[in-house]
């Protein structure tokens, strides 16, 4: 077999047993921490879109995860739209909001990036605690609807109550398509050329690249993944404050994609789950947590830039190395 | 009228205050290239740190202040060594991520050891005067003094000592400070320790005029980074200048718009300048 048909058949062969999950966990909030881990791969991979494959530290992420959230909730609790349509327009509506916000703060590079879309995600936040008149404030929105459900082939597919195994399946398929569409986008003639901005944008603006257009594609799409996300969660938390859309969440992201590996289609896979995980183990030393976070980051920086996948990836291949030499 | 010179007034404090945030993180991204994040949490220690020395001691408010900045210069020396070290030949954005996780040891430490109440650092300056109908506090009037003398007395520093001229070679040109025989990595703990010290006193002046509480940290080193941006990476004057305007510009927007849209409103004035001058107001093309 071919190297990436053997990617894509492991891949499929890890998404196929994923779906027998629910059978498999029994305790409901291990499964509710799952969800939730689905839903932060979906996020970090937009992450890892522009932070990982071109370079850019962006820092609202979880400001787009907001604006996803909050209006997939306003248009079917005000407009009464349909959950299914609202998912499928949050992409785009985030998207369209990442064009204005990106197309002035990719004119800047480096730190300057960094700060700028950190500066956008306060403004989102503040906006969202502020306008209270529609998004509630911070008391929130409360009763947000799962989508609706439906039946396929006489079984009854409904999405209701806390854990829900349809609504663990829905995630997933979004979590494996996200993964399978960033493997996509860094395998084709557009991911050789963030790549190479990464390395070096000057060199690629010399060769001829509007590296700027590749840029504010990657931001983009970045966005619509955070604002799918972002709806996601909302209609399965089923309420709704600024609270988790600020920059801490943000930072929360940028963490998820350097543990796992930033560049890699399966480090944010890995980050999401131990951003998520993480912080539930460490709720025993309850007080001492935030520093506790704080000093991971720190180490797994100094100790572990390039991230837990490509170092077991690495080592694997070491001792791989080893037992075939012996022989 | 008066309206406009009162909160012209009351921005000017509340500027000089982000004038000294945005000192300390201007040297270090001049000299060292770190986008040191983790500043505002340092300030809000400074701050804690000078109000738990003022009611255990019972100092007055400066000598408090000054013994902060001596603990505030101990911790930058810390963080140089442990955590910004070990990653300098890394590229930036390794230091920046160091610089978050920094941020949240610090706030998390500041929680653990000051508790997560509000404090208001009690200060004896609490007359007011009034000059051309203008109402001019006694506290406000200090806390700009004091940062005219902090200034004065790091430009002084950076301009006319031996340090400082090693200080500004490295800023200048890192390889060839080296081969002058410029001591590089004490250069930078010399930065870090400055550097932290003024973040110090802004924190402590922010609880004399404001209060400290979590989180009010980043906000600030956000608020510092839109100052350097303003007025140009690396730029003492531009940090200067910068300050003041954000200071003036905020307390205009709460005067006149929404005190509660004040910070977006600072956000907005620092994404136009990128658009039309991404180099900050002073900074060099």
């Amino acid at each position: 077999m071919s190297h990436p048909a053997k990617k894509l058949f492991i891949g499929f062969a890890i998404v196929a047993s994923a779906c027998f999950m629910p059978n498999l966990v029994t305790v409901p909030y291990f499964m509710h921490l799952i969800i939730l881990a689905l839903i932060w791969v979906i996020l970090s991979q937009g992450q890892n879109l522009i932070q990982g494959f071109v370079g850019y530290v962006s820092i609202t992420q979880a400001g787009f995860m907001g604006i996803g959230a909050y209006f997939s909730t306003l248009l079917t609790l005000k407009l009464g739209f349909s959950v299914w349509l609202t998912l499928a327009m949050t992409p785009l509506i985030t998207g369209l909001f990442s064009v204005i916000v990106g197309y002035p703060s990719l004119r800047v590079k480096g730190h300057y990036f960094a700060i700028v879309t950190l500066a956008y995600n306060m403004v989102i936040f503040t906006i969202l605690l502020t306008y209270s008149s529609l998004t509630g404030g911070e008391a929130g929105i409360s009763n947000i609807a799962r989508p609706s459900g439906f039946s396929l082939f006489g079984y009854v597919v409904d999405f209701e109550g806390r854990s829900n195994a349809n609504y663990y399946l829905l995630v997933l398929f979004l979590a494996a398509m996200t993964t399978g569409l960033c493997g996509l986008i860094l395998h084709s003639r557009v991911g050789r050329v963030l790549l190479a901005i990464r390395q070096n944008e000057v060199l690629a603006d010399a060769m001829g690249i509007k590296s700027w257009r590749y840029k504010l594609f990657t931001f983009v799409i970045s966005a619509s993944l955070a604002g799918l996300a972002g709806a996601l969660y909302a209609h399965y938390i089923g309420f709704l404050n600024p609270e988790p859309f600020g920059v801490d969440q943000s930072l929360n992201a940028i963490l998820a994609v350097i543990l796992g590996g930033s560049g890699t289609l399966t480090g944010p896979v890995v980050g999401a789950f131990a951003v998520t995980f993480l912080p539930e183990y460490l709720r025993i030393a309850d007080s001492y947590r935030l520093v506790t976070y704080g000093f991971i980051l720190v180490i797994a920086t100094i100790f572990l830039p390039r991230g837990l996948v490509p170092v077991t990836r690495d080592l694997f291949l070491y001792i791989k190395s080893l037992v075939l030499n012996q022989k | 009228m008066i309206e406009i010179f009162q909160q012209a007034l009351n921005g000017l404090a509340i500027g000089a205050v982000y004038v000294l945030i945005a000192l300390g993180l201007t040297v270090v991204f001049g000299i060292l290239g770190i986008a040191h994040f983790a500043h505002g949490s340092v300030a809000m220690f400074g701050g804690y740190l000078t109000f738990f020395v003022m009611e255990k001691f019972g100092v007055p408010f400066f000598l408090a202040m000054g013994l902060a900045m001596l603990g505030g210069a101990a911790l930058g020396f810390v963080i140089e060594r442990l955590a910004y070290r070990p990653v300098q030949d890394a590229p930036h954005i390794n230091a920046f991520i160091i610089a978050l996780g920094l941020t949240m040891m610090i706030e998390g430490i500041n929680l653990l050891v000051f508790g997560a109440d509000q404090v208001v650092i009690q200060t004896p300056y609490r007359g007011v005067f009034y000059v051309a109908g203008i109402a001019v506090a006694e506290l406000r009037l200090i806390v700009i003094l004091t940062a005219c003398v902090l200034v004065g007395v790091i430009t002084m520093l950076i301009a006319k000592t031996k340090t400082g001229k090693s200080i500004r070679a490295v800023a200048q040109n890192r390889q060839a400070a080296v081969l002058m025989g410029v001591n590089v990595s004490m250069v930078s703990l010399v930065v870090f320790a400055i550097s932290s010290a003024l973040g110090v006193a802004a924190g402590a002046l922010i609880g004399a005029l404001l209060a400290i509480a979590p989180g009010v940290g980043e906000g600030l080193a956000v608020k510092g980074f839109a100052v350097l941006i303003l007025g140009g990476l690396g730029s003492i004057p531009g940090a200067i200048v910068g300050g003041l305007i954000l200071g003036v510009s905020e307390a205009m927007a709460a005067g006149f718009i929404s005190s509660s849209y004040k910070d977006v409103i600072a956000f907005l004035v620092m994404i136009v300048v990128l658009l039309f001058r991404p180099e900050g107001l002073l900074g060099k093309r």
